[in-house]
């Protein structure tokens, strides 16, 4: 007996690191599971490494473009029936820089990653789950959806936009059985980190990565990273039966860097 | 194999409403459980109810005064030779009145019931929790702990008080492998609402169904909240999962104070 038997989970981003532990704790917990990425190489090493037969899927896609995230979306409905958790986890930084030198581009791409994406899934999951009235909406923010670094301009003012749209959003579907929740994660060594996080580390003008990295675990009170297995059991969480009416959390992951 | 397997939980105000239920939540994870409260007679129903056999110990006692506080605590480790996950549970308010009618003794006897009962106890747990560098300080707080009602500061003030207190304590504790986070429930109606909820609705100038109204009004769900969701999060905050989550407030409240 698992807490989400039955259940079918989709999650952006979901071939490695956060996204990844969500989709291995929610096959646990009995549910099938579509785990979206760009790379379908990786998709399919995802999957074997799985080995969830088919109560797991992969969808290639890029989580920056429409077309991809409601397709995902449609492949989970399509390929499983419903979908009753959708997981927007997907984001981050590419070649991040302070304000004064932040480009158009760099500044469209993760608003298009980490904002816009969230919105396309939740509109698209919602317009499913309304007619059934049930539905968890889980959306991956950050402990940066509260405060702001500088250097990261554009991730925290896309992850405080995605914290206003649960919010606003949970209010909207209160009462149909929806609930709608962010994760606010401290910063956390994901695949990802480790890619984008020397340039990050270049545009806070900081001393490299393992500085970055340092910044961050100095402001928790327990003076270490979080880990992806801490966001996972948060996931499991709210997509349980158990989390019915815990909506609109800022639910935070972060050691106790942000207390509210 | 529990999430809480060789854990040992104290549970004050733990044989009615959502201590009760945190301590099943517990139990059904495979740790040992205190339970406290006032009532002998309560407790016996209690712990018939919960079936748990010898993983379930009651303490009798009153958590306004500083000697049962500390005594439950030692008393914990006394019984089950260790103390891992500690939730001052116990609170409330009695004499609610606006604050320019508000008598001394009635804010004072709400932050002793709330306030310093919940500091009695996790001073005392600390002094195990530290040595031993394991440990979870889970004090149920509330909504009210956020945002404030007219007529019920004592609440209102004394949860606000206990949030404080989960802030600092959890950097004091952050790298010994304790974590101090502050559950925040809206509105349930357990029996402590049921008794108290009538002379507070009074004091807010509304019929009792009009002060759960307002509650579930301001949430999201437009309804009041369940003891289970606070136990579910309660064994997700007390497991090994939760060792990165401290100095939280987490809400448990329908969508009414989204931070």
């Amino acid at each position: 007996m698992g807490k989400l038997d039955g259940k079918v989970a989709c999650i952006t981003g979901g071939t490695r690191s956060i996204g990844r532990a969500m989709a291995d704790a929610f096959l646990a917990e009995g549910a099938k599971v579509v785990v979206n990425g760009r790379d379908e190489a990786k998709g399919q090493q995802c999957l074997n490494e799985m080995g969830a037969g088919d109560n797991a899927a992969f969808y290639a896609g890029d989580a920056s473009k429409q077309e991809a995230v409601e397709g995902l979306i449609d492949f989970t409905i399509e390929k499983y029936g419903q979908l009753d958790i959708c997981c927007l986890n997907s984001g981050g930084v590419l070649m991040t820089a302070p304000v004064a030198q932040m480009t158009d581009e760099e500044w469209k791409l993760e608003v298009d990653w980490n904002l816009n994406h969230v919105f396309w899934g939740m509109r698209r999951a919602l317009q499913h789950m309304i007619p059934r009235e049930s539905g968890r909406i889980i959306v991956t923010s950050s402990v940066e959806g509260k405060l702001g670094k500088p250097g990261i301009p554009g991730y925290s003012a896309t992850k405080h936009a995605v914290n206003g749209l649960v919010k606003a959003a949970a209010q909207e579907v209160g009462t149909l059985g929806i609930t709608v929740n962010a994760i606010l994660p401290g910063i956390i060594e994901t695949d990802i980190v480790r890619e984008t996080g020397p340039d990050s580390a270049i545009a806070m003008g900081v001393d490299g990565y393992d500085e970055l990295i340092e910044i961050f675990a100095s402001e928790s009170a327990i003076k270490r990273p979080n880990k992806v297995e801490e966001v996972a059991a948060v996931a499991v969480l709210l997509a349980s039966d158990a989390a019915k009416n815990m909506t609109a959390c800022m639910f935070p992951v972060d050691g106790g860097t942000m207390p509210y | 194999m529990g999430l809480l397997d060789g854990r040992v939980a104290c549970i004050t105000g733990g044989t009615r409403g959502i201590g009760l239920a945190i301590a099943q939540g517990f139990l059904d994870e495979g740790a040992r459980v205190v339970v406290n409260g006032r009532d002998e007679s309560k407790a016996e129903r209690t712990l018939a109810e919960l079936d748990a056999g010898d993983r379930v110990h009651y303490i009798a006692g009153d958590v306004k005064q500083r000697d049962v506080c500390e005594a439950l605590v030692d008393g914990t480790v006394d019984h089950f030779g260790r103390i891992d996950i500690l939730v001052p549970n116990a609170g409330g308010s009695s004499g609610n009145a606006p604050v320019a009618e508000l008598a001394d003794e009635n804010l004072q006897d709400g932050l002793v019931w709330n306030f310093w009962h919940t500091f009695w106890t996790m001073r005392r747990a600390f002094h195990y929790m530290i040595p031993q560098e394991w440990g979870r300080v889970m004090p149920v707080s509330s909504v009210e702990g956020k945002v404030g009602k007219p007529g019920l500061a004592i609440y209102v003030v004394a949860k606000h008080a206990i949030n404080g207190l989960v802030k600092s304590a959890a950097h004091e504790v952050g790298t010994l492998g304790i974590t101090v986070n502050a559950l925040c429930p809206g509105a349930i109606e357990t029996d402590t609402m049921i008794e108290q909820g009538p002379p507070a609705a009074e004091a807010m100038g509304l019929s009792y169904q009009g002060l759960l109204d307002v509650f579930a009004s301001e949430s999201a769900i437009k309804r009041l909240n369940d003891v289970e969701e606070v136990a579910a999060v309660a064994t997700l905050l007390a497991s090994e999962a939760g060792a990165g989550i401290t100095g939280s407030l987490i809400s448990i409240d329908g969508g009414t104070a989204p931070y």
